[in-house]
């Protein structure tokens, strides 16, 4: 009986690439890697035009603060440091390499010495930390600064290899192809938590990579294999721990304050290379797919490479799309240029033309159909959210818990009548929480008069 | 992986001396620019939508009527067809006109109206005058539907609340005929008919009904209205309804369910098992439970507030049935808790995930 939560919907899976071995890429002639691709503080670029750097080789830094060191993904020179939309939209300092075609790896790049035996927590966060390592399942926290504020208070290490977005199968590749590296994340971060036993959370829908994982660990007793129905959002780290808890994670509350810790699965990957290698994240898997490409793949790619390289690398557009997605078709951003360079949070990158939603029409009136209610995770009432939200009617929205929205788009989907809801409800939501901080400001300013 | 490296270097080579052709040699000969448009749609997520959409749903409902309303032309002639269609065209035209004079979408397509013309004409006796479902389906779109913004905006079921202003005609509304006559399809009255009592108002009477038996009135040979005498075919109709997902079975259950408990707890005639059945087979319950309680617009949307609400219904129902006027209560008792659907979703709002303190009492 696969693990799983209540609500949700299920979503056509579109998993076209789920057969696509990963593929290296060529390194583009140019990369722009931004300064900052995690929630958190901007590194500053400790390079400057015209210098030469290597592979590896760290080219963006934080002094102090919630925030994690960048690194160069290829080897070449710098040509320029200039400002450019994150996939967010947020404007952030980009480092322009010139690619050499040496790939040159930077001297500084040594395998950590020690054994994991003989290695301190402080040492692993320092590892993971300096190897630039951040969520790259798509929320991109910087993973040192999850672990360090976690510890002590956790029981379960949860890797997430869910992947419940459609189109995408990075993860499923990652673990079909290179479930060492996963399992060794994993048993770094149990050692870094000092816990014996973790778990490894993966979706019905890839029993190859279930029985994989089930091989690799067939002599450990250490690591559980725990198997989730195939249903949106499973991958939401909420649903995930009342998959496997029962526990529901109350409201701003964080995943360590039930005893849970959870990471993706190509991050544990990531921590296992820096670990083993040395290697700093520079590069990642990413889905291209949609209906625009021509031939859909998993890549592995250099961070910074743009979204125009990548396509091309892919066999180019066959015809023109109308979005260019950064992400899951369910969570991810549309993107206006597709010159932006691919981050440490790109899973997919997915060209879709007009046909993806073809059946698409104009809103028309809500009918009631409580479709959204039955497919929400969080037990909200989406289709009233809604409704408030157009009439500004911001006290009944936070009677209604519109805060609680986790904005997984599953009431937009599913809506026969095409209300945008989730959008409806994300304004909203800003506005409540705008002012609800007002309203405390207030408060603590009359307090102190 | 050394091809591939001698690869990157050829091209880096080639990049210093011809730098136009490198970047298409890098993509393999593949065009980067090819089909990349000027302007990208930027929406926010999600990219994909599932299918249904309103259209499908009003037409699942039209499907899963039709057994039910095949029947009635079966057992009551080519009349009964004259009377729906007639309802189904007024009921469309009058959408359609309507939205013109306002200067409004046409919004025909999306077979709301179809719905609430199929529905009128399926409550209603097959011997009424055929100006009956005209004026009833005006009624319905304009006044009940329209005039409150149109779909979605109704607070009362459209269907039904045209059916009650049609009992300003009970004359009409209050004669049926038994399943055998023959009534000539086009005339515009039938009068003269004989008119044949229903098992709900023999029932009202406390005796048990003779017209009929409790078998024929399942499948449905009785008199009653075109559409709601055979309980089977409104089950298949649910049943459809279930499968493809448009309704969830809380509604008609409940409905039906409170009122063959009440009906099996307060018997109005012996044997008290009999009667119940007779109770829940007879009238419009099971086309009231399936099709018009569970209208989307009128009805609650959360599971807790659609029992309730079905048992409201049911009780309200019996209580109609027993003591008012009338032999014959779902519409009034649907319509009554049509104007409760705000109080009840208020009322049984689910507890969202992670606000109860359930999430901490377990830690």
């Amino acid at each position: 009986m696969a693990l799983t939560f209540n609500g949700g919907i299920h979503v056509e899976e579109h998993k076209n690439t789920r057969s696509c071995a990963v593929e290296a890429m060529t390194p583009p002639a140019t990369v722009s890697i931004p300064m900052s691709q995690h929630i958190g503080i901007h590194a500053e670029p400790c390079v400057k035009v015209g210098d030469e750097v290597k592979r590896g080789q760290r080219i963006g830094d934080v002094e102090s603060g919630l925030g994690c060191p960048v690194h160069s993904s290829v080897s070449g020179k710098v040509i320029r440091i200039d400002e450019r939309s994150t996939a967010t939209g947020a404007k952030i300092r980009n480092v322009v390499i010139e690619n050499d075609g040496k790939m040159e790896v930077s001297p500084d790049i040594v395998p950590w010495g020690k054994k994991l035996a003989d290695t301190t927590t402080e040492e692993i966060i320092e590892i993971v930390r300096n190897a630039g390592i951040s969520g790259m399942g798509g929320a991109t926290f910087p993973t040192y600064a999850k672990i360090s504020s976690a510890l002590g208070k956790v029981e379960h290490i949860i890797v997430n290899c869910a992947e419940c977005e459609p189109f995408i199968t990075a993860n499923h590749r990652l673990l079909l192809e290179n479930p060492d590296a996963v399992i060794g994340g994993l048993k770094i971060l149990l050692k870094a938590f000092s816990l014996r036993r973790g778990e490894i959370a993966i979706e019905d829908n890839k029993p190859d990579a279930i029985r994989k994982l089930e091989e690799r660990l067939a002599d450990s007793d250490l690591i559980d294999i725990r198997v989730l129905k195939t249903k949106y959002p499973q991958g939401d780290e909420r649903q995930i721990i009342y998959a496997l808890t029962g526990k529901e994670l109350p409201m701003g509350k964080l995943p360590a304050d039930v005893g849970c810790c959870i990471f993706n699965a190509e991050t544990c990957a990531a921590i296992y290379n820096a670990f083993v290698n040395g290697m700093p994240l520079v590069e990642r898997i990413v889905t291209v797919d949609g209906d625009c490409i021509k031939t859909p793949k998993n890549v592995l790619v250099p961070i910074g490479t743009s979204y125009r390289d990548l396509i091309a690398f892919c066999g180019g557009l066959i015809r023109e799309p109308k979005k260019i997605v950064n992400g899951g078709p369910m969570m991810g951003f549309a993107q206006w240029d597709i010159d932006s360079p691919v981050t440490k949070g790109t899973s997919a990158i997915l060209a879709l033309s007009n046909d993806i939603e073809h059946h698409y029409e104009q809103p028309i009136a809500c009918i009631h159909c409580g479709r959204c209610v039955r497919g929400c995770p969080m037990r909200l009432m989406p289709n009233y959210l809604a409704l408030f939200a157009m009439q500004n009617k911001l006290d009944m929205a936070e009677q209604f818990d519109i805060t609680s929205c986790v904005e997984c788009g599953s009431c937009s989907y599913t809506c026969p009548a095409h209300v945008p809801i989730s959008q409806y409800i994300r304004a909203a939501k800003i506005k409540v929480i705008e002012r609800s901080r007002l309203a405390q400001f207030a408060r603590e300013k009359s307090q102190n008069k | 992986m050394t091809s591939e490296e001698k690869n990157i270097t050829n091209e880096s080579t080639s990049e210093v001396t011809a730098p136009e052709s490198a970047s298409t040699e890098a993509a393999g000969s593949v065009d980067p620019n090819a089909f990349v448009p000027e302007l990208l749609t930027v929406t926010p997520s999600p990219h994909i939508r599932a299918y249904d959409t309103t259209r499908t749903i009003m037409l699942d409902v039209c499907i899963a009527l039709l057994p039910a309303l095949i029947w009635g032309i079966y057992i009551f002639g080519l009349r009964a067809l004259s009377v729906v269609l007639i309802s189904v065209i007024f009921a469309v035209l009058s959408e359609f006109v309507w939205e013109k004079l306002m200067k409004k979408p046409v919004t025909v397509l999306d077979f709301s109206a179809v719905v609430t013309g199929m529905l009128i004409g399926m409550n209603l006796p097959v011997s009424v005058p055929l100006w009956i479902p005209a004026v009833g389906s005006i009624f319905a779109i304009i006044v009940v539907k329209q005039l409150f913004g149109g779909l979605g905006k109704n607070f009362v079921n459209p269907a039904l609340a045209a059916r009650v202003f049609l009992f300003a005609w009970p004359a009409h509304m209050n004669t049926f005929v038994s399943p055998e006559t023959s009534l000539s399809p086009l005339a515009v009255s039938v009068p003269d008919v004989v008119a044949s009592a229903t098992p709900l108002s023999a029932l009202k009477n406390g005796i048990m009904p003779t017209s009929t038996t409790l078998f024929n009135s399942v499948l449905g040979f009785e008199s009653g209205c075109i559409g709601e005498v055979s309980a089977l075919l409104l089950t298949a109709g649910f049943v459809y309804l279930l499968v493809r997902r448009v309704i969830t079975w809380h509604i008609p259950v409940a409905f039906i369910g409170t009122v063959f408990v009440l009906a099996y707890i307060f018997p109005q005639s012996a044997p008290t098992l009999d009667f119940a059945l007779y109770e829940i087979f007879s009238g419009g319950l099971f086309l009231g439970a399936i099709f018009m309680a569970t209208d989307y617009v009128t009805s609650p949307i959360t599971t807790k507030g659609r029992i309730i609400y079905g048992i409201g219904c049911g009780a309200l129902t019996v209580f109609i049935r027993y003591f008012g006027g009338y032999p014959e209560g779902v519409s009034f008792a649907i319509l009554i808790m049509n104007l409760l659907v705000w109080y009840l979703d208020r009322y049984t709002k689910p507890k969202r995930f992670g606000g109860a303190k359930v999430g901490k009492a377990k830690n």
